[in-house]
């Protein structure tokens, strides 16, 4: 137990030296730093609660996306059916218990759509034929068929939505890339979202909540009389004809009504190559020019050239924002948007437009935000709180256990902070508030080892053991209850980390660490100070 | 050079009857179990947002802020239900622009009666905007440090996760110290740990100290603590079973309690020492915590005195193979 090996202590006091060059970056200002080599440039990354910053979790809205692949997947049974050459007659195609269910007129009708309804299963991934299909169809009775969105399909919508929501939260929030954003997602429909350092929250609110769903519709002019339009707007749920759709102005066009439009239109926010906010060309106004992609300005010509001196109507997220007289045909696929827009908030839509459409409603459903300063004075108490409680205990120790031995724990403990410092640095995880009352609780707790082991070797000694023997047997009877222990509560600290979230998570990490390092500096590296010590001095008696 | 002589707090071998008023410590043990669970059922705990959601601001509003004042500017724009509380700024606060803060800050709590769905959690949102702008006009202007806004859905989540990892703690724990000692030991350590956190959560209730996510932390490193306290008596009883195969249990227990209590007690003030500066130093966010854990020492040290080995005897512990024979040392 008290001899050690050349290498062994090599070994020892190159782990901790090594710690104490890992953690001392921490301490150096940040020009200093960028001298070190790359691993020893690493400092503890300080969590929002620290640094200050804005935590939220986004609830993505599946169940809309879900019901609206439902919808289309009704769309393409009617078409499959009703575009077939020896139509099978139906008696109705609905949705029903989240699925389709379809009833024909007679079985023969039903066996004759069987095989035009298995055109609609196709693999999810279009790379692979033998992948999870898109749909099931199956036979319910002699005139019922059933046709379902597959749940490996609703999964790939899931992750879709998500990943795609991600992609455009990144872009609307940090155009710049230089806001070292954290997005990911969190279950199964939430999204995580963390800025650091202080940042217009309010603004990244406002960017979070509109979906920037944009679409250019055919007004139809024959129902977007004022008549028609007031009677239709004053009563919800703006009844109109199959196939149009009822739109309201936006505010900022100032007019209040709205228009009546057809409802099916090609031209959509994906058509859009780029966007930007500028002065208007006429007036003191402002625009958002754009420019579509090849494919829609083709179709965008086309459907210019067929409805001269017809109104197309431009939508966002559910608002007339302009609608425009078609005065000759638009080839060049490029234009520009006026709605009462300041540059400022043409830029803004411009910005939104640029970095996508949003799949889905994103709602805030936890939000957390620490202000820079709030986490300076927090750090600077657990500064104070951790000085005063080292200093508490180092007192307590040296009283408890006379120069000697209390020297020994004292420089464990040291050592074991150090430690747990260059850890946190090496791993890169993340020191919140909780961690720091973490690191502050394991300085009361890592003299627990050594007071069990210097508790035994008093007790060898109290009962006539030599100094050698009763530090020998001191160290020997003390492993057993040390590791015991330890791994409990090592246990509790893991539970936390997987069970807990945020913050918490942070402490369990620090207490974790603090645990292995506790033992490490209390069991090894404090054996081999003692052992140093009694080999140059070979005492007759312990001074404990 | 001489060595200081050290001072000697407890006597080398104290003999102290520990096992002798373990029927005193069961009734006082009991009646402290029974009177938590009757204020937890009667007067619940003071759940913080995490738990039951909600929106809390923590504001700074330049000097003494005048809690009438916020409190009536918040009824007159219809939060009726709001909660206002002043805090003390933890030690050498600095406001935005570096200047000391020598007054409280206000902490605001809004428990908007949120119907779940998308409508309450928009609603949170919404709130939040209208406190914000209609306290400025009112009140004046003042700088926010600190907001949040937890969701109903997201609080309900946070309180199963909670209860959870508690009692997967209690039951990993059982299963180690089952597979390290004997039963009757793994049964008598998760009883001692129930009733430490059954009397947490009794202190909470009565103190009504909000109860957040941090005391759960704060709740599972009580359970680590006491269980560190209860595996060290136990490996002691362990021991000495080994040493004394003659002696009656109980005064084998008794004397494997006096051989770790100096043990016991240092471990306990050391701990003792940083859990207090923490509490008085580390201001608003970490006094609950701290409290939690200073209480959890206190009922961790005596729990493993008093109810974690009297139980033993209780449970009807043999000296098998695991306890008396060679298969203790590691």
């Amino acid at each position: 137990m008290l001899f050690f090996s050349r290498s062994k202590i090599l070994m020892i006091c190159g782990a901790v030296f090594i710690g104490l060059l890992l953690a001392i970056p921490n301490v150096l200002s940040e020009s200093r730093r960028e001298s070190l080599p790359g691993p020893f440039q690493r400092t503890i990354n300080l969590g929002l609660d620290l640094q200050g910053g804005a935590h939220m979790l986004l609830e993505v809205d599946l169940s809309s996306i879900l019901s609206q692949a439902l919808i289309n997947e009704r769309l393409a049974v009617n078409d499959a059916l009703k575009n077939a050459e020896d139509r099978p007659r139906t008696e109705f195609i609905r949705v029903d218990d989240g699925s389709i269910l379809v009833r024909l007129r007679t079985k023969e009708d039903a066996d004759k759509s069987m095989p035009l309804l298995q055109t609609l299963v196709r693999p999810i991934d279009p790379s692979q034929i033998s992948s999870a299909k898109t749909t099931r169809i199956a036979r319910e009775s002699d005139k019922n068929i059933r046709v379902t969105i597959t749940d490996e399909n609703i999964e790939y919508i899931r992750k879709q939505t998500i990943e795609k929501s991600i992609g455009v939260l990144g872009r609307r929030i940090d155009p710049n890339g230089n806001l070292e954003l954290i997005l990911a997602p969190e279950g199964d429909k939430r999204i995580l979202l963390q800025v650091p350092g202080a940042q217009n929250i309010k603004e990244i609110k406002e960017r979070i909540n509109k979906s920037a769903n944009l679409s250019f519709h055919l007004v139809n002019e024959k129902d977007s009389t004022n008549e028609q339009v007031m009677r239709v707007a004053m009563e919800p749920p703006h009844r109109v004809a199959a196939g149009d759709k009822y739109f309201p102005f936006s505010e900022a066009n100032g007019r209040g009504g709205g228009l009546i439009v057809k409802e099916r239109t090609r031209i959509t926010g994906d058509c859009l190559k780029d966007s930007s906010g500028g002065p208007h060309p006429e007036n003191s106004g402002a625009v958002v020019n754009f420019s579509f992609n090849v494919a829609c300005a083709t179709e965008f010509g086309k459907m210019t050239a067929r409805n001269i001196n017809k109104r197309f109507a431009v939508i966002l997220d559910g608002e007339v924002i302009t609608a425009p007289n078609i005065r000759s045909a638009i080839t060049g696929g490029s234009g520009y948007i006026e709605g009462g827009f300041t540059l400022e908030s043409a830029r803004d839509l411009a910005l939104l437009l640029n970095a996508g459409a949003l799949p889905a409603k994103l709602t805030i459903v936890e939000e957390r935000t620490v202000d820079p300063s709030l986490g300076a004075d927090s750090i600077r108490a657990g500064k104070v709180a951790s000085g005063i409680g080292l200093l508490g205990v180092a007192i307590f120790m040296w009283l408890s256990y006379g120069l000697r031995f209390g020297t020994i724990a004292n420089l464990a403990l040291t050592t074991n902070i150090i430690l747990i410092a260059a850890a946190l640095s090496l791993f890169g995880s993340t020191l919140t508030l909780p961690g720091i009352a973490g690191i502050i609780l394991t300085i009361g707790m890592a003299v627990d080892a050594n007071v069990l082991i210097f508790e035994r070797i008093r007790e060898e000694t109290y009962n006539g053991k030599t100094p050698i023997n009763a530090i020998q047997t001191g160290y020997e009877r003390s492993m057993a209850p040390i590791l015991d222990a330890n791994i409990t509560t090592l246990i509790a600290a893991i539970t936390l980390y997987f069970v807990g979230s945020g913050p918490v998570r942070g402490f369990a990490v620090t207490l974790a660490i603090g645990i292995v390092m506790s033992v490490f500096t209390a069991v090894i590296f404090a054996r081999l100070l003692t052992a140093t010590w009694l080999r140059g001095k070979r005492p007759k008696t312990l001074p404990i | 050079m001489k060595d200081i002589s050290l001072v000697r707090i407890l006597p080398q071998e104290p003999r102290v009857p520990f096992i002798n008023v373990r029927a005193i410590a069961a009734v006082f043990s009991v009646l402290a179990i029974i009177a938590s669970i009757f204020l937890f059922s009667t007067r619940g705990l003071n759940y913080g947002i995490d738990f039951t959601g909600g929106t809390v601001i923590e504001i700074n509003t330049n000097e003494d802020p005048d809690d009438e004042a916020i409190r009536n500017a918040l009824i007159d724009m219809g939060f009726t239900g709001a909660s206002v509380q002043g805090i003390q700024p933890p030690v050498g606060a600095l406001d935005q622009d570096g200047n000391p803060i020598t007054h409280r800050l206000m902490r605001i709590g809004l428990q908007l009666a949120d119907e779940s769905g998308e409508e309450g959690q928009g609603a949170q949102q919404a709130a939040l905007e209208r406190v914000k702008t209609g306290l400025e006009e009112r009140i004046g202007e003042f700088y926010v440090r600190n907001t949040e806004v937890v969701g109903s859905q997201v609080s309900g989540e946070l309180r199963r996760k909670g209860i959870m990892s508690v009692a997967l703690a209690l039951l990993m724990v059982l299963g180690y110290i089952w597979f390290r000692f004997e039963w009757q030991f793994g049964l008598g350590a998760v009883f001692a740990l129930a009733h430490d956190v059954i009397l947490t959560i009794g202190v909470f209730s009565l103190t009504q100290i909000e109860f957040n996510l941090t005391i759960i932390a704060a709740i599972l490193t009580i359970v680590g603590y006491s269980l560190n306290d209860t595996v060290i008596v136990y490996d002691r009883i362990r021991e000495n079973l080994r040493k004394f195969k003659k002696k009656p249990l109980p005064e084998v227990l008794n004397i494997a309690i006096n051989d770790t209590l100096s043990r016991t007690i240092l471990t306990s003030v050391t701990t003792l020492l940083a859990l207090i500066a923490l509490y008085i130093l580390g201001g608003s966010a970490l006094k609950g915590f701290s409290f939690a854990m200073i209480w959890g020492v206190f009922v961790g040290t005596y729990s493993s005195i008093f109810v974690a080995s009297p139980l033993l005897l209780a449970l009807k512990l043999k000296r098998g193979v695991n306890t008396g024979g060679e298969r203790a040392d590691v």
